[in-house]
């Protein structure tokens, strides 16, 4: 659109027409408050805060409703203005009641800081304040009417951004009220949008609810560590007696790739990582039953058995399973601990989606896969099986929020009637299993179609729908687990113009798990076991024969050919319903966090760091490569990546082999740095990002993430970019071949929102909500 | 019922058939009734926005905009279905005239719609009654059933081709539905909020489409101007100010009611010969002019002509056409507490100068009648006022700030009075009546 | 003359000497005079210990809002903050100070965190005999700084009834 000019306070700015008047002053630095006004949602022009004076305008006209046009003379620092904004103030002010101290939003509250711009000291009020008590939605959301100062920001992002409308407005005049859809409780996704975009204290969080307040924490900035869609999330620490406690999670700055969206497992559900079932010593089993022990004692005897079996019997005789919740560092490092330590390929990890075969299909083919940002961009999107709504909470709001800002067209086929049918432009429900089907018909095979007519899709809306989704440019297709093999070949080549892929995964870091080749018959970046591999001319001589999976480790453990078996972060006998039985003869050695039926039958346990406790990178479903920061902290706790060099020390093995570390250019103490620790915080991510940092340490991850970017292809993103906090699209295309795999090894987790495997079963927000629900807790316990 | 009253200085145009049984349609049809539509059925549709522009109907709703100018708004071609709405959401304090329309002339509103949705090529017409007008709604349903079951309404009207549909909607009884985008908005099931402007109903109003919403008397107006034509209605009244109107005498008179004037009658022969004085000879105190959201006039104004312009001219407005006549035992106090409590009770909620500062009107107001008044209070309330005053999101703030803060300029003596723990100095008086 | 000069300024001199000596002692005779206080005299508006302060109803004032620790130079102040329940209501508002502790180590005794207390609840004490061999005695607990119930509320055992049953000293005594 054609640029206009206008005239703000003298200033002379442009900004394209159709832009709104609060957003071209904000351009320019000019701040018009608001408390409505907020960006991507609807208009309301109800808190008449953003008032200025438009000349040849009578009266003052609020900015945020008004759109730009050429010529136009604004003042919004005028005397007369100021005034309007002060008044609008004095009247919040007359019934919001003067709780600052004890309001979780002191400190941080839009009212506060408007009161201190616009001087609103005095009261001219006598009467009584109008009060009503506070009351409890649901286990996190709490409603304090009194504070509330109505500018409907959370009944607009619960329907409009969430799709939930449960939220709404009561009465009228000075007795409206914000009002759940229950009457006196909420029914909803819990997501907590309401709770973080309310500018004052109205609505406030079970969970965060009078710990502590806002300048009282420090806040990192993280990936969560729940579902695979990576959403940034600022955590908010205190110390504790303990260590580092997480008290908060948002993401108020709108960095990273999900702006400010945040479902209940982002906002809530840390508190696993407090949980009193914590392990925080190592056990070993000593009479048959796991006693507390040093860390030296365990890493000892973990390091003695592993060279002994290794010696005796073979890395054939070792088992080694991962984690998909990890960092990429630790997957690498255990990926290469095991074929260079116990020199074994009997590597796996559960596996959620088919990366594998992605990378096979899109193989030589760069910018064929879709980011999480693509997905709020494309102007249409293919969703195949999966409910994101439950499963993949930030790519549902990305599709949401595509369909709504931009017009984006979503086209469903899913087997069941999902909730995001109800953006979509065409939706075809098919039976269950069919999606391989379906994704035949798609790729023009339409002797499928007999496999797919069911209830509303027939035959002739089926074809519709291809000839549609034939004809849009740029798509991207997001496709479930249940797509594997050749059906994902069949898929990527069908004929859609210019359609870039997703294949969903369900942990935080599967798709880094997959990517740092913790399979039996694949290595870092899907490159086969050859001789000749970059990975063998680096660690030199590895195993080439294909190892076990995690079944076949199960089955060779009872009949007594697999010896040990190294478990980082998993939990197989629950997730592959393993006889625990079978393990009896074999030394086992569990890091996690708490005592998982894997870990109740190990020889030695070893309490583990969680990803808010740890530093490295994780990559999401998209292939987002993006920063995991140290957050939180738990006496007693070590992180895998320590603990696997720990093991490969006490075998007697070279760590520097296995970390290269030491061998920085130059040694930077921080004598260059200047004083100020802003400018220290810049040096030292300038020099990390040019890898002159000296790695001080075998324990340091970015040391391997030097590996990674020097040996996988698809990781070679911007270092300066990814330190800087920002996402990196990795390509699956540029990584190896990728092999084909039993589809049975894929098993999806079947988390929802309110379940998150492992983690959620020692989240106490997580169960109080599903208690709340009274929804049965899921019957298939998590693994990783 | 009231009982009806009249005149010899009216001219009876809209009211023409009131007391003569026209709910009936027979009745109706004798007394001249659906013969408009048939001539407009003739007509053009510009040929007929033409003719309403020309002969100075301007709405009667408040705001007195040109009806034919409004109706020429609305595109000819639309993509979205064209609507025609009759605001019958008559709830402003000291107006009670569409009720009086609705009660004895029901047809003639029905016909101002057709009219309408000819003008502008709208097959769909709604007519909004004010909640609170229950007993009326039954009378429209009659009227509408009557209407269709001769063809009137529905496919095919009058055998000339067009299609036309007229629903009656019953409101829940608030205020601020009166305002237009409101009204959609009620009309469409959610909450009565007025809506953010632009665009205006007449390119995206009711469902999204080109909507006309203009007020009962209006469209009661229109099918008179189709028969007698533009000219004859212009002259009826004053230059830009066309044809007669409704006024609803109130408050302390010995014949309150509703007489139909011509635009521009003077006010103080209105109240002392239409409305026949003052009871028991006493002083006049002031004069509401216009419905209670305009500004009070004193005594020593009302020699002043009710039309639009020189009304404004004179610091007030003709609103609505409500005229509440004050004797000198009225505490302007009281009688200004008694306003906002109407505001503070019908403010919708949306914006924060309405919501908070409604309330703190009235809260202080009480406080101030009941004798807890500081001086400080009497500057506080004209702040209040004045802080509402054109920041609202809709009009409803401007006229609770409006008369406000025309009582405390013009009787701040009075206030003054009930100070520093005087009783009130009327506490006695009869307290006015608003119809 | 000069010594004429001489002897009148040792007289003038002796004058001041002997007139003082005449005069009552202001030394303190602390710690050997009189009373609790030993001798020791305070202005009114001497900042002594801390003492954390009761409302009429004997409720703690202090709802842990934490700006006496984002006021203190020192950093000194640490709160860990907890909700009132019906059941077990410690200060007059929605929340209460679970922990609240002040590392006298650190304390400059500057006021800064009475300034800046909302509710009046944190005020300077009397209390100056707070030396120790042993620094992390230093550290003082809510309960050694809260100001006893009073008299009225009797052992205050409507709002500490788990503490009072468990023994503890129903009036804690303030810099005790």
């Amino acid at each position: 659109m054609a640029d206009l000019t206008l005239t703000v306070d003298g200033k002379k700015l442009t900004a394209p027409a159709g832009t709104l008047l609060i957003e071209a002053c904000k351009s320019v630095g000019i701040e018009v408050p608001s408390f409505c006004y907020y960006p991507n949602l609807s208009l309301q022009g109800a808190c008449r805060m953003c008032l200025v004076k438009i000349e040849k305008m009578p009266k003052l006209q609020t900015a945020c409703t008004t759109v730009i046009s050429e010529g136009m003379v604004v003042a919004t620092d005028s005397d007369e203005v100021r005034q309007a904004r002060k008044s609008m103030v004095e009247l919040l002010l007359g019934n919001h009641p003067l709780d600052c101290p004890v309001c979780d939003a002191g400190g941080e509250c839009e009212l506060q800081d408007m009161a201190f711009s616009y001087g609103a000291a005095e009261s001219k009020f006598m009467e009584a304040k109008n009060h009503k008590d506070e009351q409890q939605w649901s286990p996190v959301v709490y409603f304090d009417r009194p504070r509330c100062i109505l500018c409907y920001r959370c009944v607009r992002v619960c329907g409009e951004g969430m799709d939930v409308w449960a939220l709404g407005v009561q009465n009228r005049g000075v007795s409206s009220v914000i009002a759940p859809n229950k009457q006196d409780h909420l029914e909803c996704e819990e997501c907590g949008m309401c709770i973080d975009i309310c500018p004052v204290g109205a609505l406030t969080s079970g969970a965060y609810r009078y710990k502590t307040r806002p300048w009282e924490m420090n806040h990192i900035g993280t990936t969560c560590t729940h579902c695979a869609d990576g959403c940034k999330t600022t955590l908010g620490v205190r110390r504790s007696d303990t260590g580092m406690e997480i008290v908060r999670g948002d993401n108020r700055d709108k960095s990273g790739i999900n702006n400010d969206f945040l479902c209940i497992k982002g906002r809530y559900a840390f508190d696993f990582a407090h949980s009193t079932e914590r392990l925080t010593q190592p056990l070993i089993r000593k009479d048959g039953k796991l006693s507390p022990a040093t860390w030296e004692e365990a890493f000892a005897l973990a390091g003695k058995n592993f060279a002994e079996i290794r010696t005796a019997h073979g890395g054939e005789a070792i088992g080694v399973v991962g984690s998909s919740r990890t960092t990429n560092e630790e997957n690498y490092l255990l990926s290469k601990f095991a074929r260079m330590v116990l020199g074994t390929n009997n590597v796996d990890h559960h596996r959620t989606a088919d990366f594998p075969a992605l990378a096979a299909a899109l193989r030589g083919k760069s910018g064929q896969t879709a980011s999480m940002r693509d997905v709020l961009s494309a102007p249409a999107i293919l969703l195949i099986g999966n409910n994101p709504t439950e499963q993949h909470p930030l790519l549902a709001w990305q599709i949401r929020s595509n369909v709504r800002l931009r017009r984006a067209k979503l086209y469903v086929v899913n087997s069941q009637p999902i909730k995001l049918r109800r953006q979509a432009a065409g939706f075809a429900q098919i039976p269950a299993g069919a999606e391989a089907h379906a994704v035949a018909f798609l790729a023009g095979d339409d002797a499928a179609l007999d496999h797919l007519v069911h209830q509303s899709a027939t035959r002739e809306s089926l074809l519709a729908l291809r000839d549609k989704l034939r004809a849009e440019t740029g798509l991207v297709v997001a496709f479930s687990s249940e797509i594997r093999g050749a059906d994902v070949a069949r898929l990527v080549h069908s004929k859609f113009a210019g359609a870039k892929f997703i294949a969903l995964a369900d942990y935080a870091n599967s798709r880094g798990a997959a990517d740092m080749g913790l399979y039996p018959d694949l290595l870092p970046g899907y490159e086969p076991l050859t001789t000749d591999s970059r990975f063998a001319q680096e660690w030199g001589t590895l195993p080439t024969v294909p190892g076990l999976t995690v079944p076949a480790m199960a089955a060779a453990a009872k009949a007594g050919t697999l010896k040990a078996l190294y478990v980082v972060g998993a939990n197989p006998v629950a997730r592959f319903g393993l006889d625990p039985f079978a393990f009896s003869g074999s030394f086992v050695v569990v890091q996690d966090m708490f005592l998982t039926e894997t870990a109740l039958m190990a020889d030695i346990v070893l309490p583990a760091a969680n990803a808010y406790e740890k530093s490295g990178t994780f990559t999401n479903t998209c292939g987002d490569l993006q920063l995991v920061k140290k957050a939180g902290e738990v006496a007693g706790v070590k992180s895998d990546f320590e603990m696997i060099v720990r093991i490969a020390d006490a075998m007697g093995f070279e760590v520097r082999k296995l970390v290269p570390f030491g061998g920085g250019t130059h040694a930077d103490m921080g004598q260059s740095r200047g004083a100020q620790s802003g400018e220290a915080d810049r040096h030292s991510v300038w020099l990390e990002a040019h890898g002159l940092e000296p790695r001080m340490s075998p324990f340091d991850p970015v040391a391997i993430f030097d590996e990674i970017q020097r040996l996988v292809p698809s990781y070679h993103v911007s270092r300066l970019d990814l330190l800087a906090g920002n996402d990196q699209h990795t390509d699956i295309g540029e990584a190896g071949p990728g092999a084909a795999h039993d589809p049975n090894l894929i098993i999806p987790a079947n988390d929802d929102l309110f379940s998150s495997g492992t983690l959620g079963r020692y989240s106490h927000t997580l169960n109080s909500v599903m208690e709340n629900k009274n929804a049965p807790a899921p019957s298939e316990v998590g693994a990783d | 019922m009231a009982s009806l009253v009249s005149h010899p200085d009216e001219i009876r145009v809209v009211t023409k058939r009131f007391g003569q049984g026209a709910t009936d349609l027979d009745r109706y049809l004798a007394l001249d009734g659906y013969q408009a539509i048939q001539k407009a059925l003739a007509m053009t549709p510009d040929d007929i926005i033409t003719l309403v522009k020309n002969s100075g109907l301007r709405g009667r709703g408040g705001a007195g905009f040109n009806t034919g100018m409004k109706w020429s708004f609305v595109p000819k071609q639309s993509a979205k279905p064209k609507y025609v709405l009759c605001n019958g959401d008559e709830s402003e304090p000291g107006t009670c005239k569409d009720r009086l329309i609705f009660e004895h002339d029901p047809h003639s509103v029905i016909e101002g719609v057709m009219i309408a949705a000819l003008a502008v090529g709208s097959h769909t017409g709604y007519i909004y009654i004010r909640g609170e007008y229950r007993y009326l709604s039954v009378i429209m349903q009659r009227a509408l059933k009557d209407a269709y079951a001769r063809g009137f309404l529905g496919k095919n009207i009058f055998g000339s081709g067009y299609d036309l549909d007229i629903y009656w909607h019953g409101g829940a009884g608030a205020y601020e539905v009166g305002e237009e985008s409101a009204l959609m908005e009620s009309l469409e099931g959610k909450r009565g909020i007025p809506r953010i402007r632009p665009p205006f109903p007449a390119v995206v109003g009711l469902w999204g489409g080109p909507t006309v919403i203009n007020n009962a008397e209006t469209l009661a107006s229109v099918p008179p101007i189709i028969l007698g034509g533009p000219d004859w209605y212009a002259n009826l009244g004053t230059p830009k100010n066309g044809g007669t109107r409704m006024f609803c005498l109130s408050g302390h008179l010995n014949r309150p009611g509703v007489y139909e004037l011509p635009m521009g009658y003077n006010l103080k022969k209105m109240i002392y010969e239409v409305g026949g004085g003052i009871p028991g000879g006493r002083a006049l105190k002031a004069v509401v002019p216009g419905g209670s959201s305009t500004p009070i006039l004193l005594a020593d104004e009302i020699d002043v002509a009710m039309d639009f312009d020189s009304l404004a001219k004179a610091g007030s407005m003709l609103g609505s056409g409500g005229v509440v006549v004050l004797d000198d035992t009225t505490c302007m106090v009281k009688f200004a507490l008694r306003t906002i409590k109407f505001y503070q009770h019908e403010s919708c909620g949306w914006c924060i100068p309405c919501r908070e500062g409604t309330d703190w009107l009235k809260k202080t107001l009480t406080r101030f009648h009941a004798g807890a008044g500081m001086k400080k209070d009497i500057d506080n309330i004209y702040y209040l006022a004045e802080n509402m005053l054109g920041k609202t999101f809709c009009p409803l703030g401007d006229a609770a700030a409006m008369p406000t803060m025309a009582f405390v300029k013009k009787f701040r003596k009075e206030f003054e009075d009930h100070l520093d723990g005087k009783p009130c100095p009327f506490e006695k008086a009869a307290e006015p009546v608003m119809v | 003359m000069s010594v004429i000069k001489n002897i009148g300024a040792i007289a003038k001199g002796m004058s001041i000497t002997f007139g003082e000596m005449l005069q009552p002692t202001t030394v303190e005779n602390y710690p050997d005079g009189p009373g609790p206080l030993k001798g020791a005299q305070f202005q009114e508006r001497f900042r002594g210990t801390h003492v954390l302060q009761r409302d009429e109803n004997g409720l703690e004032k202090c709802v842990a809002c934490f700006l006496c620790a984002a006021a203190c130079p020192s950093n000194c102040i640490y709160i860990e903050a907890a909700e009132n329940t019906a059941e077990q209501r410690i200060s007059g508002a929605e929340r209460y100070a679970k922990v609240y502790n002040i590392d006298y180590n650190r304390c400059i005794f500057c006021g800064y965190c009475v300034e800046a207390c909302p509710t009046d609840a944190i005020t300077h004490g009397h209390g100056f005999e707070s030396a120790t061999f042993n620094a992390s005695a230093l550290v003082y607990r809510k309960e050694q700084m809260l100001s006893p119930t009073p008299a009225h509320m009797g052992s205050n055992s409507v709002f500490n009834h788990a503490d009072v049953e468990a023994g503890a000293p129903a009036l804690p005594q303030a810099g005790s």
